[in-house]
């Protein structure tokens, strides 16, 4: 009887289980498994690309766009999520409501925004041109700076909401008593609230690295078509070029440093959680 | 607010307008660009006109690919729904060896970069053609991503209901499944709707995907706008990308008013 029963229960979790699992095994670990196997058959792909200083340079500008997009969003993200999590108006919920907002709103047409900005004679590139720094000429599309900025305000929101989340749980009398003790406002942020937020710092920085360096449509529409990155890269040469290995084997690089970032990323949930 | 009214609190105040205008601005930029009355792409706009939006309704790449984004999030979010659910009871309800290993796997595409699925399942369907190119590939495609988007959702809401309510049911004469939609559906319907949005939001929102599975003819409206946007500063790609800033304004609203209801 009892055996019926866990024969049963078995019977109807395989059945609730088994679209999800007929869906994952045929499009996930299969072609994952392909991508790999795709990139070591065939001509060596892995010794060209870490053989060729173009490739290194797009390996090279991906991760250095990683770092300045993070920076620049901690930066900006700190300040708008420690007020948003210490407003105690009824405008807190509203505004934070609008920072999110853009996360409804396709990357394309956010980073088209920028385009509008940023050509020869968008508002952006003509201050630069008025402050004579620059050319009569220039333009921010198909410039680094241009796809950091652009870049960097379209994953703001996902460094606001993380930072948040972790400020939230900061309790507001350790400041408080920081600052009883004599710690002033600037010290009290630093030691207290920066220290017990840095576990969140850490995973909004890796989440914002991990999402910069395999960014696409961004990267593509602003860098135009000197956009060097791994993600327009792996576009090319699967669309364009058709070396589906080669592009197999960039998309496997991709995808090692998007794991160890996510595996590192886990790794500091556990510990925190422990 | 005492801590605000120090210098540091002002340049903290003064940071986060900084941060609120160049999150929000460039949104408020491509709205108003839309409206002007000149040829070309101008902000400040000059004059005033709807002809862009005129151009754009009466353009049938538009309108053709915002049918197909449509109902390709539709079909997304609700086979994301169902899948997704379904695998969620499954894992919260019944205790079974690799469980919490099949929830990693299940939610592991929501960590890796949405390009380098797209290769694989480029590489993939060309060398097992088991579903045509265009609108069927798109949306077995986006479930990857639907279905974890779901889970993500539903895993926490599934593990904070009571089963004992479930059980009272049950003992009051409900079959399982009968209980099952009676007592535990209602509490999950939060739940499910913020599931739905998010997948479907998802699906209409994605690019890579789309650009890299996706048929000339089923080619949906981000495919569309980011092929327009490429090729030069046409005032008609604003209007476009304008009316989707108000769709995504109105959906975010309808959700937060259910949300607090």
């Amino acid at each position: 009887m009892n055996g019926d029963l866990n024969a049963r229960r078995g019977l109807i979790a395989a059945g609730l289980l088994a679209p999800a699992a007929l869906i994952f095994a045929t499009l996930f670990i299969w072609p994952q498994l392909g991508l790999f196997l795709q990139s070591l058959g065939g001509p060596p792909t892995f010794s060209r690309f870490l053989g060729d200083s173009y490739y290194l340079g797009v390996l090279g500008n991906s991760l250095m766009l990683g770092v300045c997009v993070t920076l620049v969003t901690l930066v900006l993200g700190f300040p708008l999520a420690f007020l948003l999590a210490r407003a105690e108006t009824r405008w807190a919920g509203l505004l934070l409501l609008l920072t999110t907002f853009p996360l409804w709103v396709s990357a394309v047409v956010r980073s088209f925004a920028w385009m509008v900005l940023f050509f020869r004679s968008g508002v952006a590139s003509r201050l630069l041109q008025g402050t004579g720094l620059v050319p009569p000429d220039f333009q921010l599309i198909g410039t680094f700076t241009g796809v950091v900025i652009a870049l960097a305000q379209v994953l703001l929101p996902i460094m606001i909401v993380t930072l948040y989340a972790v400020i939230r749980g900061v309790d507001r009398d350790l400041e408080h008593a920081a600052m009883n003790l004599g710690a002033s406002p600037a010290v009290a942020m630093w030691l207290v609230t920066l220290r017990l937020a840095r576990g969140g710092v850490l995973a909004g920085s890796l989440l914002v690295f991990s999402l910069s360096v395999s960014a696409f449509a961004t990267p593509s529409l602003i860098g135009g078509a000197r956009a060097h990155f791994m993600a327009v890269t792996i576009y090319e040469q699967t669309l364009e070029l058709l070396d589906w290995p080669f592009a197999a084997a960039i998309a496997a690089i991709l995808l090692v440093i998007s794991l160890s970032v996510a595996l590192t990323y886990g790794k500091l949930l556990g510990e925190k959680n422990r | 607010m005492t801590s605000l009214r120090t210098p540091l609190g002002w340049v903290l105040r003064g940071m986060a307008v900084l941060g609120f205008v160049y999150l929000l601005g460039p949104l408020l930029v491509i709205v108003a660009a839309s409206f002007s009355d000149t040829g070309y792409l101008a902000f400040p706009p000059q004059g005033f006109s709807l002809r862009w939006y005129q151009a754009a309704l009466a353009d049938q790449r538009y309108l053709n690919g915002f049918f197909v984004s449509l109902r390709l999030g539709l079909m997304v979010a609700a086979l994301s729904l169902v899948i997704g659910t379904a695998a969620a009871v499954a894992l919260t309800r019944f205790a079974f060896p690799g469980s919490t290993l099949l929830e990693a796997l299940f939610l592991s595409p929501l960590v890796l970069p949405a390009l380098v699925l797209a290769v694989a399942l480029t590489l993939f369907f060309a060398a097992n053609p088991i579903a045509p190119p265009g609108m069927t590939r798109l949306v077995i495609s986006h479930l990857l991503v639907g279905v974890p988007m779901v889970l993500r959702v539903m895993l926490p809401v599934l593990r904070r209901v009571d089963p004992a309510i479930e059980e009272a049911a049950r003992n009051l004469g409900a079959s399982p499944i009968k209980a099952f939609f009676l007592v535990t559906l209602p509490v999950l319907r939060p739940g499910l709707i913020a599931a739905a949005a998010l997948a479907f939001i998802f699906s209409f929102d994605e690019v890579e995907m789309a650009l890299f599975l996706g048929s000339v003819r089923d080619a949906p409206l981000t495919v569309v706008l980011y092929g327009a946007a490429q090729m030069q500063m046409d005032p008609t790609v604003a209007a476009v990308s304008s009316m989707l800033i108000l769709l995504a304004l109105l959906l975010m609203v309808a959700q937060q008013m259910y949300a607090n209801r």
